[in-house]
């Protein structure tokens, strides 16, 4: 399918279009769900009253205080997610080659916890410094000859446990109340976010989505291989930067948010490419799932009944069968 | 030499750490005609196939594309004149034909204006020419190896450019597929008068489909000519270190290598 516009023309695929769509309207149901959800008993015409602001103020701060935002946060964090994995995994043709798996978000998280210890806050900034440092040296380690995935893989699940490591011995040097809520943090988790979370992570997304969206038509060609990239007349090296770059933002975005998430980034790609199919990136879908994950996870926490479970807990369990399934696929097929 | 190119390298010298692999090499593509680049493993074929497309870093010297040194020229315009299909490539699983095809467009679009007129005429007249148009919408890793060819060079097609540089595009198919997709290429040089330059295993098949040959020896251009001028019998004792006799194809003419 072809869309027309003055001077801009785009192309899609049916299959893209019929499926994005339905995942689409996948994720309304499930935030509509989600916020009648919760330890407070509330009727779907008190939530639609605390919308008119005719609720009483319990109600009102539970729903508008409370719930939205913790959902709307799921929302643009898995997104992110979603949509920076898709994107290093179509750049280096691997599905294995997420940022956390091979230890972007990880350094992410390192880089927060430092600037929360040391400044008491910068987190968004302490995210992206540890993120780029991590991508460049795990990119620079692995280098031989060029960019083989399986060598960045390696290294970078290597430099994943390295910085866990580290940020473990950073928590010893905090009092142990604030290591119980980074503990929590680290792990990834949804609690107790606010409006300013939203609008950091809706802030971002404003910028990041159109220039991801913008990636994918050189990213569904550098999907290829490098000589095919280079042969069609794209700049190779640049584009590497600049999706790097934007992955790692949209990382460092959701790890501000909502901590590491784990397996997030990692499961959204695989699931949207298998229900969109066609060999594309299908980006627009995996930032969609990975916002339906996210979403769900933490639901899932919510409901556990006694404890605050931290969503990334359910992610991890959603993730890691997946993330076994897959390196039993790749290994049969050779692939790895 | 007489005869007129826009590709050709001058004085170039391509080394993988230590080991030179072509060595102050001069080379001419003429226009409009089939060059099949011949040698023995490891000469450096591959390489100088890259090299003219601008996909390898050179040490010394340099590709000359259209009176400019290559490497000096935008990609994308260097694109829209010169094609290359690498050797084995790989495409991402569940890509259709169509969709394969339609990639060879890259040079001519943008993120922006992802589909013109002249695309959809270009695809379709790549996917008409390759024979693929009635598997347009299957994915390729459906199709034979020979067919998954023919894909690959519908897509180098479409990209619409006057010089095509193939890689071996016959490794690994059998016989009948080789004969197949080198008349394939042979039709589309002599149909569109497009510049086709091509790495070949095969002396014998080089011989029956090239104009001009190149053979490489240690990273330099020991012969180049007709086939009938560089196969010959000291040219291959020489190149390949192969005692042989070589004799006249009795169905086609071309000479004919017949190792002793």
């Amino acid at each position: 399918m072809i869309l027309r516009l003055p001077y801009l023309s785009f192309l899609f695929s049916r299959r893209a279009i019929v499926a994005g769509s339905a995942l689409a309207i996948l994720l309304a149901i499930t935030l509509t769900v989600s916020v009648k959800l919760g330890a407070f008993p509330l009727s779907w015409s008190q939530i639609i009253a605390t919308f008119a602001r005719r609720a009483d103020d319990v109600q009102q701060m539970i729903v508008l205080d409370h719930r939205l935002p913790r959902i709307l946060t799921a929302i643009g964090a898995g997104a992110a997610f979603g949509l920076a994995g898709a994107m290093f995994q179509t750049m280096l043709r691997n599905p294995l080659a997420t940022p956390d798996v091979i230890g972007f978000s990880a350094g992410a998280s390192c880089g927060a916890l430092l600037a929360m210890i040391l400044t008491g806050g910068f987190i968004l900034p302490g995210a992206l410094a540890g993120g780029l440092v991590t991508a460049a040296a795990v990119t620079a380690l692995a280098w031989h000859n060029g960019l083989q995935p399986y060598r960045l893989i390696l290294i970078g699940i290597g430099a994943s446990l390295t910085l866990s490591a580290g940020a473990d011995l950073l928590m010893t040097k905090i009092d142990a109340l604030t290591a119980a809520e980074m503990a929590k943090w680290l792990i990834g988790t949804l609690n107790t976010r606010d409006w300013s979370d939203v609008r950091l992570v809706w802030l971002g997304l404003t910028f990041l989505f159109p220039l991801a969206l913008w990636l994918q038509f050189p990213l569904s060609r550098m999907a290829m291989s490098d000589d095919i990239t280079t042969g069609l007349g794209l700049p190779l090296s640049p584009l590497r930067l600049l999706v790097t770059a934007c992955a790692v933002a949209l990382v460092a975005l959701g790890v501000s948010v909502a901590g590491p998430l784990p397996f997030v980034a990692f499961v959204s790609g695989p699931i949207a490419r298998r229900i969109v199919r066609g060999g594309s990136p299908a980006m627009l879908p995996a930032a969609t799932v990975g916002a339906l994950v996210t979403l769900l996870a933490d639901m899932a926490a919510r409901s556990f009944p006694i404890v605050q479970l931290p969503a990334g807990v359910c992610t991890a369990m959603i993730g890691a069968p997946v993330l076994m399934w897959l390196l039993l696929v790749q290994f049969r097929k050779g692939t790895l | 030499m007489s005869q007129p190119s826009r590709l050709m390298a001058k004085d170039l010298s391509v080394s993988f750490g230590k080991s030179s692999v072509l060595n102050e090499l001069f080379v001419t593509i003429p226009d409009g005609s089939l060059t099949v680049i011949v040698g023995p493993n490891a000469c450096g074929k591959s390489t100088l196939l890259r090299s003219l497309a601008r996909l390898q870093s050179v040490q010394k010297g340099q590709v000359v594309l259209d009176g400019k040194a290559i490497h000096r020229q935008s990609s994308r315009s260097v694109a829209r004149r010169l094609a290359i299909l690498p050797q084995m490539p790989t495409a991402p699983e569940g890509l259709s034909v169509h969709d394969l095809v339609v990639r060879g467009r890259t040079p001519h679009q943008s993120a922006l204006r992802q589909w013109s007129k002249a695309d959809a005429a270009a695809v379709a007249n790549a996917l008409d020419k390759t024979g693929m148009a009635d598997n347009a919408h299957r994915p390729l890793e459906s199709l034979s190896g020979g067919q998954r060819q023919r894909a690959w060079i519908a897509m180098a097609l479409a990209q619409d450019t006057d010089i095509l540089l193939l890689d071996e595009p016959t490794t690994y198919l059998d016989l009948p597929h080789q004969i197949d997709l080198l008349t394939l290429v042979q039709k589309l040089n002599r149909e569109t008068g497009r510049t086709v330059a091509m790495v070949l295993h095969d002396i014998n098949l080089a011989a029956r489909f090239a104009d001009h040959i190149v053979a490489l020896k240690d990273g330099k251009v020991h012969r180049e000519g007709s086939p009938a001028e560089v196969i010959t019998e000291q040219t291959m004792d020489q190149v390949f270190a192969l005692p042989c006799t070589v004799i006249a194809d009795p169905v086609h003419g071309t000479p004919h290598v017949i190792p002793a």
